[in-house]
């Protein structure tokens, strides 16, 4: 019966809601246990439940909350106190209720859940006697109800009555359908395509009277899609509002105290964007609680107060929400943690000795280091770390972790306040349109000609490029796409970040900003990292939307445990000095301080000119002197064999230039911290390790004053 | 003729605006006694109201003495709902002026022979 199904329909949002509160309620009271509004809240809740499951024909969900209304009704009047084993008894009815609702929800029908024994306790607990039997309540046949005639009273009437109720007009809250609001959502979507269309093709227009109607339709469609992005808007409360139960049933559980505070509760963000946190946040908090806060004998021992706080902070800044776990706890042991990742074959000894112990922890996201996936009582899933890390990044956040040994963990989620509608960037690239998410976008860097194109330079076959002294990685789309380059003439860098760290991506034209609605893939492309939806442009064709961070992994250009370039750690305040590592004559290897190097270039043996017993060599329009390393150091090998291509480190100072020769260019690597040891060498600074070999630094000053005296000097 | 269903429920606002609208009424709502006294006072004149006793902000029996308190609003017919476990709160309320109780859950035939009694004639 159609009219039935309404009315349970609302019998169920309106208890689960009613449910959620009486949670947060029954907690409150834990602290507060003589407080007659909440517990006049929470009788209330189960009476009214009583009573509608009564005319729904729910009895045994019906029977259940008659003993706690009793129980409560005790309460109420102040005949018994509120103590852990009632409110214990309580939550249990409450779980109880919730699974009954769950099984109407599916099935239509109670199901058979045996619920005697709480029953019992329920009304056992009404004194402080013995436990007794609980009585069923009252026969139906007495009450002149019964299942058909209910259905019967609720049948709808044959034509006549097509009367609304009317709803009382002192609400000024009203209740929408989520997929009304969905669909609103999509048509401003559509309205914003159109809009953009229309601006587009009014590029030129000369008739102001029309350019202005379109800009003020323009204005107008922003206003509404600003106002409808905010209906979709909920505060993260509405997740947070469930965790102080799984807080209390959890620290029991593992025998831990745990205080939960919230910050920023009334933050908001898009539903969907809620509902893709909630099992990664609830597995975060699970967590701290687990493997965080010691126990609270732990806790004293180390000096800590015995009860451990659990703090959950939400704040919006530059456009993202950012929400934080922190537990004041045992922290994460790095030893721990690389012990593990042993084990579990992710990372070698070799490896991990070169990582920092905040690169140690941020191992335990990668899959496959959890192998004990929790399930839970409560969500009743199995999440492990690195599924929270997917998740959060499927929606175009990012988690990370800060954590100290004996003091607390503290983990970060970034996520985007909504995934609708988003400004991007629109580049070109062998003669196709992308679009790339303005919130990846840090800057742009324009190639043209000769000084964009020499720019780039070739490290071991990658490609990099110099900005402002730190050293691009690049990755060239057309390459990653499988596309045919064109011929440009320049192009476009597109610096780009993911996962913290920055790369450039190639193009050949940057087009425009502007704000895209993304829609989903088709069924066929879905499964493709690389693409994050795709949407339609004002001119009306449909272009791709690239995943910055899927770019970069594909193109691996993200250090990974194993990375050449590694990051700097953070915590640690020592320098270290990324440095060239160049291959002389036979075998022999030197070290250049990166920073010292200008450019790395490629010259064909010919080119290199005799001068006064020095040798030089054409440059840029300039003689620039050079000096052979080999030479200089002493290198001796593959004598007489000349090759016809020189590879040669520039080094610039001002005006001047120095190219120094080399065999071969091998890799840029970081010295091992404190490695560095004295050489009584000429032209040697000294020795230093780099990976699992000593290398020679080579003295930049002596080398350069080698290839040409007077570089220093004035004039 | 006209119905006030009252009670902080919406599902069981639901389910008694169909009870009274199968038995012909038209039915308004409202979700605890100040609303219903808001709108009474505005000038809504329903033939009955049906009150809940448990409610926020203004409950039940509140809201029966605040009506029974105006002149004007004496001819609405007042008709608690309760449940058994109120059975002792009936006296209270008839003794505040309820002309009625009826306890749920309950089906249309007992609303329909109530209202008889009361001489509120409903449609078959």
């Amino acid at each position: 019966m159609e009219a039935i199904d309404e009315i349970v329909a609302e019998f169920l949002v309106e208890s689960h809601e009613n449910l959620d509160q009486l949670d947060a309620d029954l907690l409150a009271l834990e602290r507060t246990p003589r407080s007659r509004d909440l517990l006049g809240s929470v009788f209330r809740t189960i009476h009214t439940i009583k009573g509608t499951s009564g005319f729904l024909a729910f009895h045994r969900l019906e029977q259940l909350t008659h003993w706690g209304e009793n129980l409560l009704s005790q309460l109420r009047d102040d005949k018994i106190a509120l103590n852990d084993q009632r409110t214990n008894a309580l939550l249990s009815m409450v779980d109880a209720v919730r699974g009954m609702l769950g099984e109407i929800e599916r099935t239509g029908v109670e199901g058979d859940a045996d619920h005697t024994e709480l029953a019992n306790l329920l009304v056992s607990l009404m004194d402080d006697g013995d436990v007794r039997q609980a009585p069923l309540i009252p026969e139906q046949a007495t009450r002149k109800s019964s299942p058909d005639a209910v259905d019967d009273a609720l049948k709808i009437q044959a034509s006549g009555h097509s009367g609304e109720a009317r709803r009382s007009v002192v609400e000024s809250y009203v209740r929408v359908d989520v997929e009304l609001l969905d669909t609103l959502m999509r048509m401003v979507g559509e309205l914003v395509l159109s809009r953009n269309q229309l601006v587009s093709e009014l590029e030129d227009q000369k008739d102001t009277a029309l350019a202005r109607s379109a800009q003020r339709l323009s204005l107008v469609t922003s206003e509404l899609q600003e106002q409808v992005m905010k209906t979709r808007m909920q505060p993260v409360d509405t997740i947070w509002s469930k965790l102080p139960r799984v807080v209390r049933d959890l620290s029991r559980q593992c025998g831990r105290q745990v205080r939960l505070q919230m910050e920023g509760r009334d933050t908001e963000l898009d539903r969907s964007v809620l509902e893709a946190i909630k099992d990664p946040l609830t597995h975060l908090v699970r967590n701290a609680i687990d493997h965080g806060i010691e126990a609270p004998e732990v806790r004293v021992a180390a000096g800590k107060a015995p009860e451990g706080t659990l703090l959950l902070r939400a704040h919006h800044e530059a456009g993202q929400v950012h929400l934080e776990i922190v537990d004041d706890g045992a922290g994460i042991d790095p030893r721990m943690i690389a012990v593990k990742a042993l084990e579990r074959g992710l990372a070698s000894v070799a490896e991990l000795e070169r990582m920092s112990p905040r690169e140690v922890i941020q191992l335990i996201f990668l899959p496959g280091f959890s192998t004990a996936r929790t399930v839970t009582n409560v969500s009743g899933r199995g999440v492990g770390m690195d599924v929270v890390k997917t998740r959060i990044e499927r929606i175009g956040g990012s988690v990370d972790v800060i954590s100290n040994q004996g003091t607390g963990s503290t983990f970060h989620l970034t996520i985007p306040l909504t995934l609708a509608i988003i400004p991007a960037l629109t580049i070109g690239c062998a003669g196709r349109h992308y679009a790339i998410p303005q919130v990846s976008v840090l800057e742009l860097v324009r190639l043209s000609g000769e000084r964009g194109r020499g720019g780039i330079e070739l490290i071991s076959g990658t490609p990099v490029y110099r900005l402002r002294g730190t050293l691009l990685p690049l990755v060239r789309l057309d390459q990653q796409l499988g596309l045919v380059p064109v011929d440009s003439g320049g192009g476009f860098i597109v610096v780009l970040q993911a996962e913290q760290q920055r790369f450039g991506l190639v193009v050949d034209d940057v087009v425009d900003t502007q704000e895209i609605v993304v829609k989903p893939l088709g069924r066929h492309l879905k499964s493709l990292p690389i693409y994050a939806g795709a949407t339609i442009l004002g001119d009306g064709s449909v272009v791709l939307i690239l995943d910055a961070t899927t770019v970069a992994r594909r193109a691996e250009v993200l250090a990974s445990t194993a990375g050449a370039a590694s990051t700097v750690a953070l915590d640690e305040p020592i320098t270290i000095d990324p440095v060239l590592v160049v291959e002389l004559a036979g075998g022999r290897r030197a070290a250049i301080p990166l920073d010292m190097v200008t450019r790395l270039e490629e010259i064909p043996q010919a080119s290199i000119e005799k001068v006064g017993g020095r040798e030089v060599v054409q440059y840029r329009g300039h003689i620039m002197p050079m000096v052979r390393l080999a030479t200089l150091l002493g290198a001796y090998g593959n004598d007489g064999e000349e090759l016809d291509k020189v590879q040669l480190v520039v080094y610039t100072r001002g005006e001047r230039s120095v190219g120094f020769a080399v065999d071969r260019i091998i890799d840029i690597a970081t010295e091992r911290p404190g490695s560095r040891s004295d050489i009584d060498d000429h032209a040697l600074l000294g020795s230093v390790v780099v990976g699992e070999r000593v290398v020679e630094v080579l003295d930049v000053q002596a080398a350069v004053l080698a290839a040409d005296p007077v570089f220093y000097r004035e004039g | 003729m006209q119905a006030l269903v009252i009670d902080d429920s919406r599902a069981m606002r639901a389910i008694l605006t169909r009870l009274m609208m199968g038995l012909g009424f038209d039915v308004v709502q409202a979700g605890d006694g100040a609303e219903a006294l808001a709108l009474l006072e505005g000038g809504l004149m329903p033939d009955i109201a049906l009150v809940d006793w448990n409610m926020p902000v203004m409950d039940g029996l509140t809201f029966v003495k605040s009506c029974r308190a105006r002149a004007y609003l004496r001819g609405i017919t007042l008709m608690m709902v309760t449940t058994e476990s109120e059975q002792n709160q009936i006296v209270r309320a008839l003794a505040a002026g309820a002309h009625e109780y009826v306890i749920k859950p309950f089906t249309d035939e007992v609303i329909a022979e109530k209202l008889a009694f009361l001489g509120l004639v409903v449609a078959a």
